[in-house]
C-alpha cells in the first residue's frame, strides 16, 4: 500500500477536505504498513486483555502510527464515526491514541483496524493501565501540588502588598497574619511535602540533597512567622508569601524535570506486541486456532506465509524463507527448511511451515530481548547532572553561613538572630539553581522538536556534548537497510536495457528481496517491464527462477542455478562477479536462451549523509565503531566505504549491549545510532541513545533522541545543540552564584528586609529563564 | 472597612472552588491533549459534504 491508494480511499469517502486541512509545508510521510493478522483481534480471548465491555458494547485503546496532525483527528474520526456500529471514537493526539467504543455484534475489530489501514494509519490496541500508570500518576500529582501553590501564592500577594503598604502597622495587622497563616500551612503540608521526603530521604542514605536547605529554609521560615503570628509581636515580619512562592517556583522546576524523564515503561510494550496472540494449533490433524500462551512444548504449529512465527521452533515440514532481520539485523531473508529453527517475531515470507514447539512465550528469543531491555533499564546509572554535582557543596555552605550568622547575632538579639539566619536561607534557596537545568533543557527540547530531533530524555542533551565514541548499528542505520543493484555486468554485444527489462518481468513474479531490488533498477531506468510476457514461471527455493519471455528462457539465480540447468558461465563475468563478491555484494546471475550473459551485484547502499557524518566525527576526534548483526565481510566492506572504523560483526542484540558496556568499563561516554529491535538493549544501555524515526517502534521507545526523516547527519546539529544546552546551564549555575555572592553577605549582615528578598528572588528566576531562551537562536542559519 | 473579614476568606473559598474544578478537569483529561481539542472545535460536522 502506498500514498496513492490512500489518497484514493479518501477521496472514495468523500473525506476530501482532508487536505485542506493539513497543516501548509507538512510533509506527509508515506503510510506505515499495514498491520497483519489483524482478524486474531476478534477473538474474545485476545480482546479480553485490551477491552473492558459491558455486554456487546466494548471499549478499546489503540495505539495509532502515522498520525501527524488535527488534521489526522479529524479524518480518523469521521472514518470511524461512518463505520456501522462505531458508538465513538476519540483521538488523542499528543499521545497518538484512539479511545473507540463500538457494538461488537455490528461490527467487528478488525474490520475497523482495516478501514484505518486503508486510509493510511496502522493501530493497535493496548492496555493504558500498564503501559504508563506509575510515571503518569506521579506527573499527575505534581501538577495538583503545583496548582495548590500556584492559588495560595496568588492570594497571598494581595496580602503582602498589603502588608508592605502599611497595614502592618494598623488594625488589620492580625488578621492578614492569620490569613496568611491560614492560606500557607496547607500550602506547606500538601504542595511541600514532596521536599520534605526528598530531605529526609537523602538524610537518611547520608547524603546532602538540594531538598534540604529548602526543607530548612521552608520550615524555619514558616516557624517564624508563626511566632511572629501568635506572638503578636510588633518586632519582626511575617514571611508566609516567601513560604509559597518558593514552594511554586521550585515546583515548576520539579514539573519540568518530570516532563523529560524517559518513559521506558513503553518499549517493552512495543516488544511485547511482537510476538503474535494466536498460533494455528495442529491438532489430530485438524487447524485449531490457539491463543500464544495456551500452546504447549512439543505442538505442532502451523505458520502461513505473511504470518508472524508466534513460537520458536524447529521446522518439521515444508520450505519458505524467513525475514530475520528484527533479530539479526541481516537484511537478507533466510532460507528455512525441515530441521532449522524458527524464532518467534520473525515474519514467514513465502512458504507455509510445520513446525514442532521448544520454547513457549518467556523461553523465546524475543523473550529474552525484552529480558535485556528491563535489565539494561534499571541497572542504567543515572545521569549525572551538573548541578546535582554541586547541590552537595551548596548546601552545605548555606547551612554553614546561616548558622554562623545566627550565633554572631545572637549575642546581641535572639529575634534578630533568628531573622538574619533565616534571610540566609531563604535568600540562598536555589531557586535560580533548581530552575537552571530544567529551563535550559524544556528550551532545547523545543528547538530539537523543530529541526527534526525529538528529545525523549531531556537529560542526555548534557551528556551528549561529552560522547567520545559513537557505536553506529550497520543495516538500516549506516546503509539504506535495503537491496539495490549496485553493478550490472552485462556480456559484450547485449542490450543492456533489453536484458534489465526481461529480467524485471520475470522478478515481478519472485518474492525474494534480489528480486525486489532488480524491480526497482528497472523502474529507476524507466523500463516498461509490465508489459512483457512471461510464462511457465517457476521458482525454485535456495537457487533461483526460471521463465520463459518472448519465446527465449531466462534463468535469473546463483551460479549454481546456472551450471545446473547445463548453461556454462561467461569466464569474464564470473572473474568480475568474484572480485564483487569479495567486497560482500551478493551476485544474480543472468542466463537468456541457455547463455549466460549478465551478472547483477546487490549491495545495501550506504546512506547519503552517512559519510559526511563519519567525516565529521573523526575531525572532531571522537572513536567510532561499527556494530553489525550482518556477516563480517559485508560489515568490513561498509567500514572500507566510510574510511575504516573498528568493525565488530556477526553479533547477537545480547552482544550488542555487551560491547556497549565494555566501551563504558574503558570510561568512554558512549552514544548509540540504531535502528532495529536488536538494537534497543543497546540503545538504552548507552549513555546516549539515538534512534532514527523510520526505526521500528521498539527502537524508538528505547532511544533518547529520535532523528525524524532519517537525517543521519541531524547527530551534528545535536550534538551542537547538546553542547549550547551544557553552556546555558553553566551560565545559569554561574549567574545564581553571583545572585547568592551578592545576597548572602548582605543577608548575614541583617540587612535584607522582606521587601528585598520578595523583589530579588524572582528577578534571580526570570534571569534564568531568559537567559535560557536565549538558546533558540542557535539554528537561526540552519533551515529547519 | 470591616468588609474586609468577610471579603478576604471568602476570596479564599472562591479559589478553593476553583481548584477543585481544576482537579476535576485534570481528572477527566482534559489537559491530556491540548493540541488535538484546540482544533478539533474548527472541525465542521457538514463540511465533508459541502463541495
Amino acid at each position: 500500500m502506498g500514498c496513492q491508494s490512500v489518497c484514493a480511499a479518501i477521496f472514495e469517502a468523500g473525506l476530501q477536505s482532508y487536505y485542506q486541512r493539513t497543516p501548509e509545508g507538512t510533509l506527509l510521510a508515506p503510510p506505515p504498513e499495514p498491520p497483519k493478522d489483524i482478524e486474531i483481534y476478534d477473538f474474545d480471548e485476545v480482546q479480553q486483555e485490551f477491552v473492558t465491555s459491558s455486554g456487546d458494547l466494548r471499549d478499546i485503546h489503540l495505539l495509532v502510527e502515522g498520525i501527524h496532525c488535527a488534521a489526522c483527528v479529524w479524518l480518523i474520526e469521521r472514518k470511524l464515526q461512518r463505520e456501522p456500529g462505531v458508538q465513538s471514537a476519540n483521538v488523542n493526539l499528543a499521545a497518538k491514541r484512539i479511545h473507540l467504543r463500538w457494538d461488537s455484534k455490528r461490527t467487528k475489530l478488525s474490520d475497523l483496524i482495516r478501514a484505518l489501514a486503508r486510509i493510511g494509519y496502522s493501530v493497535v490496541p493496548y492496555d493504558p493501565e500498564n503501559a504508563e500508570g506509575a510515571i503518569k500518576k506521579a506527573n499527575r500529582s505534581m501538577l495538583y501540588r503545583l496548582f495548590f501553590a500556584g492559588f495560595a501564592m496568588m492570594n497571598l500577594i494581595w496580602i503582602s502588598i498589603a502588608l508592605y503598604s502599611g497595614a502592618n502597622k494598623g488594625e488589620f495587622r492580625d488578621f492578614f497574619h492569620w490569613m496568611g497563616f491560614a492560606l500557607t500551612t496547607p500550602t506547606l503540608l500538601y504542595a511541600g511535602y514532596p521536599f520534605y521526603r526528598g530531605a529526609f530521604g537523602g538524610l537518611r542514605a547520608w547524603r546532602l540533597t538540594m531538598d534540604l536547605p529548602i526543607a530548612i529554609g521552608l520550615s524555619v521560615t514558616y516557624a517564624y512567622s508563626t511566632y511572629i503570628t501568635v506572638a503578636k509581636s510588633n518586632v519582626g515580619e511575617v514571611y508566609f508569601d516567601t513560604v509559597t512562592n518558593l514552594i511554586f517556583v521550585i515546583l515548576i522546576g520539579r514539573y519540568l524535570e518530570g516532563m523529560f524523564r524517559h518513559q521506558a515503561l513503553s518499549s517493552t510494550q512495543r516488544l511485547m506486541e511482537l510476538q503474535p496472540r494466536v498460533a494455528t494449533v495442529i491438532l489430530d490433524g485438524k487447524e485449531q486456532i490457539t491463543p500464544t500462551r495456551g500452546v504447549k512444548l512439543g505442538d505442532h504449529v502451523l505458520i502461513k506465509p505473511g504470518y508472524k512465527v508466534p513460537v520458536d521452533g524447529v521446522v518439521l515440514e515444508g520450505r519458505s524463507t524467513i525475514d530475520e532481520s528484527m533479530l539479526s539485523g541481516e537484511s537478507v531473508p533466510v532460507s528455512k527448511s525441515a530441521g532449522a529453527k524458527v524464532f518467534a517475531g520473525t515474519v514467514n515470507a513465502n512458504g507455509a511451515l510445520l513446525v514442532e514447539v521448544n520454547s513457549t512465550l518467556q523461553n523465546t528469543v524475543l523473550s529474552k530481548i525484552i529480558r535485556l531491555v528491563e535489565e539494561a533499564q534499571s541497572s542504567k546509572a543515572p545521569i549525572q547532572r551538573l548541578a546535582d554535582s554541586i547541590v552537595p557543596w551548596f548546601v552545605l555552605v548555606t547551612i554553614t553561613c546561616a548558622t554562623i550568622t545566627f550565633f554572631i547575632w545572637n549575642t546581641e538579639n535572639f529575634e534578630l538572630a533568628l531573622m538574619a539566619a533565616t534571610s540566609v536561607l531563604i535568600i540562598t534557596c536555589p531557586c535560580a539553581l533548581g530552575m537552571a537545568t530544567p529551563m535550559s533543557i524544556a528550551v532545547a527540547s523545543g528547538l530539537g522538536a523543530k529541526h527534526g530531533i525529538l528529545v525523549k530524555n531531556g537529560l542526555v542533551l548534557e551528556t551528549l556534548s561529552k560522547v567520545t565514541h559513537f557505536v553506529f548499528d550497520k543495516t538500516g542505520t549506516l546503509t539504506e537497510g535495503k537491496m539495490s543493484v549496485a553493478h550490472r555486468l552485462i556480456a559484450p554485444d547485449i542490450d543492456e536495457q533489453d536484458i534489465l527489462r526481461s529480467a524485471a518481468a520475470v522478478e515481478r513474479y519472485s518474492e525474494h528481496s534480489a528480486a525486489k531490488a532488480i524491480i526497482a533498477e528497472a523502474e529507476a531506468n524507466k523500463l516498461n517491464y509490465r508489459d512483457v510476457t512471461v510464462q511457465g514461471f517457476h521458482a525454485t527455493a535456495g537457487l533461483g527462477v526460471q521463465a520463459e519471455v518472448n519465446g527465449d528462457t531466462v534463468l535469473l539465480g546463483s551460479a549454481e542455478w546456472l551450471t545446473q540447468s547445463g548453461i556454462p558461465l561467461n569466464a569474464e563475468l564470473q572473474a568480475q562477479a568474484h572480485e564483487l563478491e569479495a567486497q560482500a555484494m551478493s551476485c544474480v546471475y543472468c542466463a537468456l536462451g541457455n547463455v549466460h550473459v549478465a551478472v547483477f551485484a546487490l549491495a545495501d547502499k550506504l546512506r547519503d549523509d552517512a559519510q559526511q557524518l563519519v567525516n565529521e566525527l573523526r575531525a572532531a576526534g571522537i572513536g567510532m565503531t561499527l556494530l553489525s548483526g550482518d556477516r563480517k565481510a559485508v560489515a568490513e566492506a561498509v567500514a572500507r566505504q566510510l574510511g575504516g572504523m573498528e568493525v565488530i560483526a556477526e553479533v547477537l542484540p545480547q552482544d550488542k549491549d555487551r560491547v556497549i558496556q565494555r566501551l563504558q568499563q574503558e570510561g568512554k561516554v558512549v552514544a548509540m545510532v540504531g535502528d532495529g529491535i536488536n538494537d534497543a538493549p543497546a540503545l538504552i544501555r548507552a549513555d546516549v541513545g539515538i534512534a532514527l524515526g523510520s526505526g521500528t517502534d521498539v527502537s524508538v521507545e528505547s532511544a533518547d533522541i529520535v532523528l525524524m526523516h532519517n537525517g543521519l547527519d541531524k547527530v551534528r546539529l545535536a550534538t551542537l545543540l547538546s553542547r549550547r544546552t551544557l553552556l546555558t546551564i553553566k551560565q545559569n549555575i554561574g549567574l545564581s552564584f553571583v545572585y547568592n555572592a551578592i545576597m548572602v553577605p548582605l543577608a548575614m549582615m541583617a540587612k535584607i528586609n522582606p521587601l528585598v528578598a520578595a523583589i530579588t528572588m524572582p528577578i534571580s528566576s526570570l534571569v534564568v529563564i531568559g537567559n535560557a531562551a536565549r538558546i533558540r537562536n542557535l539554528f537561526k542559519n540552519e533551515k529547519s | 472597612m470591616d468588609v474586609i473579614y468577610t471579603l478576604i476568606p471568602g476570596m479564599t473559598f472562591m479559589g478553593l472552588v476553583f481548584f477543585a474544578i481544576m482537579i476535576w478537569a485534570v481528572k477527566r483529561g482534559q489537559y491530556e491533549d491540548m493540541e488535538g481539542n484546540a482544533s478539533r472545535i474548527l472541525h465542521d460536522d457538514d463540511e465533508d459534504m459541502m463541495p
